[in-house]
């Protein structure tokens, strides 16, 4: 979720805009004495602002609402005035495949009407496009040319070995009111990864571009996971013997547990057939089997917690946290 | 809580919002009443001129890294005490948002939560 301080109402306060993985713009009006409840942007139709793919809260399911796009859901959101008429219009990004859509604001400053309708945004005359998913562009001006440019952070493979995030730029070179993107730049190429100890931002890099410093040029202030393996330290014969015990303890945990979540799996599937997965009638019946092995499952996950911490001390295992960094421009 | 001067820099039309901040001189960007604002004053280069950044460095806030242990902490600069320097708002994916005050010495204090009007910590909703 990423955040844009910005008057979108024309009251002369700054709100809170934002976007979740709801699908949606949310929206935290200020007033000068604080925000108010963030509430969801609606367009001129009264209706919630998408992409496609929400999280219906009524049916508690996604859905897409656009057909045409599934599987596009907004994560992120900012207010441009980008035919500068001297209202806001929106941009909203796509998580899936990092696209973005202009969504025109057909009313005024203070009366904003977002028409529901979305309109590809192109970088270098493709749709644009940022690879490995992303996260929550930025508007800022990052070649001093008097006009916005977009920089954007991607997440990359956030769990596996897979290549990670990185952080890329589309230049605005168009005129006052009618932006046009070139294509993307890369700021700060995809991790690696492999490190033995935490060097950067590896996944999920959210982007912020500032003068850090003061020096005069962009600096970078990211967020994102590190992802990292301790170098192992020599152990000695016992340790050493007690590392494979508690290695093949986990194995056989890990096998026993997967037979059990197998078994779980088919007395939900039996206690739920025939029942619609939305209803409330699902839901209870699925809870009380899971109910049933709650004490069993807990107990399971405090073993499998105690194992792994021991083992950890001895070998140490992936390691996955998450920071903010600054890229300091030299 | 002030939202103090103008986060990010969205322009309306031909001014900057909300107040023009072009002949400010070129301070760090904390100094400034939010971030948003020193963006008009730095340049980031020109095309076929690929940026080169030092190795990136954890920032810290308090004795703790900023967004440490975070869901995927995501940062902007801006004057959230509206005490004249740009402190570090830090959402995260469930929708909770803290931040860490800028001293006057231009060190970070320790996360604290961003509270509504009514002084409960602001949370926007997931699913």
């Amino acid at each position: 979720m990423g955040s844009q301080f910005v008057d979108l109402n024309g009251d002369g306060h700054l709100d809170y805009l934002t976007a979740t993985f709801d699908g949606s713009p949310h929206i935290a009006y200020g007033d000068g004495k604080g925000f108010g409840k963030p509430e969801h942007l609606k367009d001129a139709q009264g209706q919630r602002i998408v992409i496609s793919s929400i999280w219906d809260y009524d049916a508690k399911k996604h859905r897409d609402a656009d057909p045409a796009i599934p599987g596009e859901r907004c994560i992120s959101a900012l207010a441009f005035d980008w035919d500068n008429d001297g209202d806001y219009d929106l941009l909203l990004g796509s998580y899936e495949n990092g696209h973005l859509y202009l969504q025109k604001n057909e009313g005024t400053s203070k009366a904003p009407k977002f028409t529901g309708k979305n309109i590809p945004v192109l970088a270098g005359g493709k749709p644009f496009a940022v690879p490995g998913k992303m996260t929550s562009p930025r508007l800022v001006d990052w070649d001093g040319d008097g006009d916005l440019d977009l920089i954007a952070g991607s997440f990359g493979d956030s769990y596996g070995q897979g290549k990670g995030g990185g952080v890329y730029l589309a230049r605005n070179i168009g005129k006052p009111g009618k932006p046009e993107f070139a294509a993307l730049e890369t700021l700060i190429e995809p991790s690696a990864k492999g490190c033995s100890e935490p060097t950067r931002p590896d996944a999920g890099l959210y982007v912020e571009a500032v003068d850090y410093d003061g020096d005069g040029d962009l600096d970078l202030v990211v967020g994102g996971y590190s992802m990292w393996t301790p170098k192992p330290r020599k152990l000695s014969a016992a340790e050493q013997k007690r590392a494979d015990e508690l290695t093949a303890q986990k194995n056989r945990l890990t096998t026993e547990r997967t037979a059990v979540n197998r078994k779980i799996s088919k007395e939900v599937a039996d206690a739920t057939a025939g029942l619609d997965h939305s209803s409330k009638e699902y839901r209870a019946a699925a809870s009380a089997v899971y109910a049933k092995h709650r004490e069993d499952t807990l107990a399971y996950s405090k073993k499998y917690s105690a194992l792994t911490k021991e083992l950890g001390e001895l070998v140490p295992g992936s390691q996955r946290k998450s920071f903010v960094w600054l890229y300091e421009r030299k | 809580m002030n939202p103090g001067c103008g986060g990010i820099l969205a322009s309306i039309g031909n001014r900057t919002e909300p107040e023009d901040t072009m002949n400010l001189p070129t301070l760090p960007a904390w100094t400034l009443a939010s971030a948003g604002c020193a963006l008009l004053l730095a340049a980031g280069g020109t095309p076929g001129d690929p940026p080169k950044f030092a190795a990136p460095k954890r920032i810290k806030a308090g004795d703790k890294f900023l967004g440490e242990g975070r869901l995927y902490p995501s940062p902007v600069l801006h004057d959230i005490d509206g005490d004249g320097r740009a402190d570090l708002v830090v959402a995260d994916l469930i929708g909770k948002v803290t931040f860490a005050k800028r001293n006057q010495s231009g060190a970070l204090a320790a996360e604290a939560a961003v509270n509504d009007r009514d002084g409960q910590p602001l949370k926007f909703h997931n699913w």
